[in-house]
């Protein structure tokens, strides 16, 4: 089995030959061999290649020039797997004739190296019967996806459900399995793939070229020449066909990817855009596309490992929800979720949100009447599940009311799946964005900085999520960042803020990443900085992240705070600072969440949604 | 009271409100910076050094001010064509490079951040387009780029152009030097002449070409047997000086001024002493603001870097007669460009020849070219008994540089490689 990576990779030569070839997709969860071979800093999906790779099963591997994470994957290999067939395939940037032409000639450069490895031989006959067989899979696959309106390469993500009226495209970097799992599993229906996944799509080599190869030619016998000549316009039209397709973002034209986006954008609801962690190549397109288009459009990065599945999960149902709101389409519809009526007669309603967070769980219960009864706040402990057990008796107290009296539970927050009493799930994006609207109308922008992520989401005026971002898996700028760093001041986390109020010189934090951060207190400790100008020096970094990620929404006016680090009155001093706004923060910023949990039960039980 | 902080302060609150105000602060922070160069550079810094990085601040200055005679390209643009066009070529290495002397590196880099491109790209790229998106630098008369060494040049181009809708030329490299790859290059290349013709309103002209390859080949002689010689003796740098040095290697070679700075070398070097000290050979890019590298290199008699293998990424005699297809040759075969078997054995042939102490390679944040080479190049330095210090960090991004890291690993290997110089004694 010859492996692959690209759309472009000609590998239709060596089926020619015989060969079996397959696609790469990995779905590595360590890339530790990886990081020793290449360096931690190399587009993830290239080493998951690696590891994949590593892992046996491939007799060989043809890569392409395409990047610079892939040129470096093939000389590790090369050295590493001397009796292994390594294969760079040159493949040009550019698509017209001189372009083919190249192809061409690197084409046979391939089937040569393939026999020169297998002792098989190459036979353009053969390529051309191959190349028939793939029109003719082509033409019917391209007739089926033409009455659903769909551009699809054959092996990308699936339809979906073509009924559901929520109508997504997906583009970007390739996807792992299960990310394309994941997307598959909603009930909307996939207009498009243009991540870079598929295999080509459109073999069309005319018969006419085909025959040529194989066939007589109309004086009898063919002469050596009429033969070569035959052979080269094969060749060269296989790889003009191999160019032409919708082309990746390594192309120096990459026009038609805008003009097909553009033919679908009428159609389409939102749009999925998955990058690559150290995959550059298609934020340039996501920089392109955001704010420019008509549809809402969600960035996903990944790292290719079955790791972030919770994030992405958070990332795509948020999108999903406020998709399917600006439809008027309840989100459990879209994704699916079981939905039981607990409406009762004649009684008054209780409903209850639990946001089960890294550091706290909050719960709140709320009237039909949308007042708020009780809420409580618990530290979360190592298991979610007994945690949210836990606030839901301390919620139920404060109450005075019993399990027996609420009508319906929503759950949100990483947790939110693991709490088995919960009887819908809504993620946290959303409640906060409900939660934020129920709290003051006004606000437009939310900034949620709790234990271990931080974001930003801008509201429309009645409160739905127009658009949002979540920090990436890091945890500078979050409660964790500010935790550490309390500890390495020794200064308790309650009164961090406090004493930064109190300083007199101005010191920067510069390090981006919060394990050198505390490298940088220590030093700046040692070098005996005061600590309240070490601390202020903090609140100012976790600012500056904070302010860079909700201009990344759109600095709208109408600002408020959630999560704990709103408790905190040194980084609300440096965020108002650097926004040169006051922040809206409630009496309790930690409960946001759960009373828009409990907002989306109560629309539920009433039948709003 | 520190003066480039609060000038950085000042140029970021106008980039912010009036990108025209900022573009002024930067065309006379370059001016000053120019003027410092002349009248009160450091006498410490050899005078070929010195030379070198005025005429590297005279010509940023010179493409900020008027830049309709200026190309954007990168680093291993095809110079020497746009030379033939009276073109001043800048790439947005420099660009990057110099303006982040002001320490508003952060702003630029956050506004590219901040429109959605990748956080993990590289710092000079990013920081380019941060100043495109904010106006601050002034659009060329044409912006061509090469997709050599670099996966971002294109990308990062096409969209610098279409941001100042612009049409750009992207030069396709194939990784491989072989016959059809030179046919390809050389194609794209008369392709890119036929639109500089038409751009400038003005004939190409080959025999003005080919006068360039020469000089360019001169320049090469002198440069080879000044390295030569300074690695003899020690003829002192800074990590600013060996960065500008890349000004009259690749963005002006060919030019007189570049031949005359390289005779200036070759001239100067002759008048400092041979001297004992640990010699470095140095891959990659210099984090020119580093502190701890910045005091163990800069001027130093001590840790001397002998040989930096970017300066010499392609030393071999270009065919005068046949210019265009030399430039070509010249993409191919520079040792960035192809297989990394190539550039770890020339690399490798490179410290035979010059016999450093050791070799430190800096891997530059979001550069994954050189990053994923390493563990390769490590391993092929050690097969030939070179130490060799792998340094993780941001050549332009101070917030991407961890001090005590760097220092604490540096420290070490200097500590290491003094011992094994002391055994082998």
């Amino acid at each position: 089995m010859i492996g692959y990576l690209c759309k472009y990779a000609p590998v239709e030569i060596l089926q020619a030959m015989g060969a079996e070839v397959s696609l790469i997709m990995p779905d590595a969860s360590d890339y530790s061999r990886a990081d020793r071979m290449l360096h931690p800093n190399i587009c993830s999906f290239i080493k998951g290649v690696l590891e994949t790779f590593a892992g046996g099963g491939y007799d060989g591997i043809v890569l392409t020039n395409c990047c610079d994470s892939t040129r470096r994957l093939y000389d590790r290999l090369k050295k590493e797997y001397p009796q292994k067939f390594i294969y760079m395939a040159e493949i040009p940037r550019t698509a017209g004739k001189a372009g083919a032409e190249f192809l061409a000639a690197s084409a046979a450069g391939l089937a040569d190296a393939y026999t020169r490895y297998s002792g098989r031989s190459f036979s353009c006959s053969a390529l051309a019967e191959l190349l028939k067989k793939k029109r003719e899979e082509c033409s019917a696959r391209k007739a089926d996806a033409g009455k659903a309106g769909e551009y699809r390469p054959p092996s990308a993500c699936k339809a979906g459900r073509k009924s559901s009226p929520v109508k997504i495209g997906l583009t970007g970097a390739r996807c792992s399995r299960s990310v394309l799992d994941r997307i598959e599993s909603y009930d909307i229906h996939i207009l498009f793939d243009m991540t870079c996944t598929g295999v080509p799509g459109n073999f069309s080599v005319p018969d006419q070229i085909l025959k040529a190869v194989s066939g007589e030619s109309a004086g009898g016998k063919k002469t050596r020449e009429e033969t070569a000549e035959a052979e080269r316009r094969l060749l060269e039209e296989y790889a003009r066909q191999l160019l032409t397709q919708i082309p990746c973002m390594r192309m120096t034209d990459c026009s038609p990817r805008e003009r097909l986006l553009k033919s679908f954008e009428d159609r389409l609801d939102g749009i999925i855009f998955h990058t690559v962690q150290f995959c550059d190549n298609y934020s340039y397109e996501y920089a392109a596309l955001h704010g420019n288009l008509s549809v809402p459009i969600q960035k996903l990065e990944t790292d290719a490992t079955s790791q972030c599945e919770g994030q992405i999960r958070t990332r795509l149902e948020a999108f999903l929800e406020s998709v399917a709101a600006s439809k008027g389409i309840s989100a459990p519809q879209i994704i699916r979720q079981k939905r039981e009526k607990h409406r009762k007669m004649g009684t008054k309603l209780h409903v209850m949100g639990i946001d089960s967070g890294s550091t706290s769980t909050n719960a709140v219960i709320m009237d039909e009447n949308r007042r708020i009864e009780a809420y409580a706040v618990v530290r979360t402990g190592a298991k979610s599940a007994e945690s949210a057990e836990h606030v839901l008796r301390e919620a139920l107290e404060k109450a005075s009311l019993t399990r027996q009296d609420i009508d319906m539970i929503v759950s949100t927050g990483y947790g939110r799946v693991s709490i088995p009493f919960a009887d819908r799930n809504v993620t946290e994006i959303s409640c906060h964005g409900k939660g934020a609207h129920y709290f003051n109308p006004d606000v437009r922008t939310v900034l949620d900085i709790g234990g271990q992520d931080s974001k930003a989401i801008r509201l429309s005026e009645d409160g739905d999520v127009v658009d949002f971002v979540m920090n990436d898996k890091c945890a500078a700028g979050t409660g964790k960042f500010l935790e550490m760093m309390a500890r390495t001041l020794e200064i308790d986390i309650g009164t961090l803020g406090q004493e930064s109020l109190h300083w007199k010189e101005d010191i920067d934090i510069s390090s981006m990443c919060s394990v050198f951060a505390e490298s940088e207190v220590i030093s700046l400790i040692a070098d005996n900085r005061e600590k309240c100008d070490i601390a202020h020096g903090i609140h100012k970094s976790v600012a500056s992240r904070a302010v860079s990620l909700m201009k990344r929404v759109g600095l709208q006016p109408g600002y408020m705070m959630t999560g704990g680090v709103a408790k905190n009155p040194g980084a609300v001093r440096e965020i108002e600072e650097k926004l040169g706004e006051k922040l809206f923060i409630c009496e309790e910023p930690e409960i946001v969440g759960a009373a828009g949990a409990a907002l989306f039960g109560l629309e539920e039980l009433l039948g709003e949604a | 009271m520190d003066v480039i902080k609060t000038y950085g302060d000042i140029l970021r609150r106008k980039a912010e409100k009036r990108p025209s105000a900022a573009l002024k602060m930067f065309r006379f922070g370059f001016a000053l910076e120019y003027q410092k160069a002349t009248r009160f550079a450091d006498r410490a810094l050899p005078s070929g050094y010195r030379e070198i990085y005025r005429a590297a601040v005279r010509k940023t200055a010179e493409i900020l001010s008027d830049p309709s005679k200026s190309v954007w390209t990168n680093i291993f643009g095809p110079v020497e064509i746009f030379q033939c066009f009276d073109l001043n070529a800048t790439s947005m290495e420099m660009l990057s490079g110099f303006m982040s002397g002001f320490r508003t590196e952060d702003y630029f880099i956050d506004r590219a951040e901040d429109a959605g491109i990748a956080p993990t790209l590289c710092s000079y790229h990013k920081h380019f387009i941060g100043a495109v998106e904010a106006d601050i630098i002034p659009s060329p008369a044409y912006i061509a780029v090469t997709s050599a060494v670099c996966d971002g040049n294109i990308n990062t181009m096409r969209y610098a152009a279409k941001k100042r809708g612009m049409p750009f030329f992207a030069v396709d490299v194939p990784h491989s030097d072989s016959e059809e790859a030179e046919k390809y290059l050389t194609g794209q290349l008369w392709e890119m002449i036929a639109e500089l013709e038409q751009v400038t309103g003005r004939k190409f002209d080959a025999d003005r070409l080919s006068e360039t390859i020469r000089r360019e080949n001169e320049s090469k002689r002198l440069y080879a047997s000044f390295v030569k010689e300074a690695n003899r003796r020690c003829y002192p740098n800074t990590l600013t000086a060996l960065t500008a040095l890349l000004y009259p290697t690749h963005l002006s070679v060919g030019s007189e001024e570049a031949l005359d700075l390289f005779r200036l070398l070759r001239e100067d070097v002759e008048k400092y002493p041979e001297k004992e000290c640990t010699r470095i050979m140095w891959v990659h890019l210099f984090p020119y603001y580093q502190e701890t590298l910045k005091r163990y290199f800069n001027l130093s008699d001590q840790n001397y870097i002998s040989v930096y293998d970017f300066a010499m990424d392609y030393m071999e005699e270009m065919d005068a007669n046949d210019p265009v297809k030399a430039i070509a040759r010249k993409m191919l075969r520079n040792i960035y460009n192809g297989d990394f078997s190539r550039k770890a054995r020339m690399l490798t042939a490179m410290a035979e020849e010059f016999q450093p102490d050791g070799v430190i390679h800096y891997c530059h944040w979001g550069c994954k070219q050189s990053s994923g080479g390493v563990a390769l190049l490590r391993e092929a330095m050690s097969e030939k008994n070179f130490p060799m210090l792998v340094l993780d960090g941001d050549a332009l991004d101070r917030r991407n540089d961890q001090d005590g890291q760097i220092r604490t690993r540096l420290e070490a290997f200097l500590e290491m490689i003094k011992n094994r110089r002391s055994v082998k004694r």
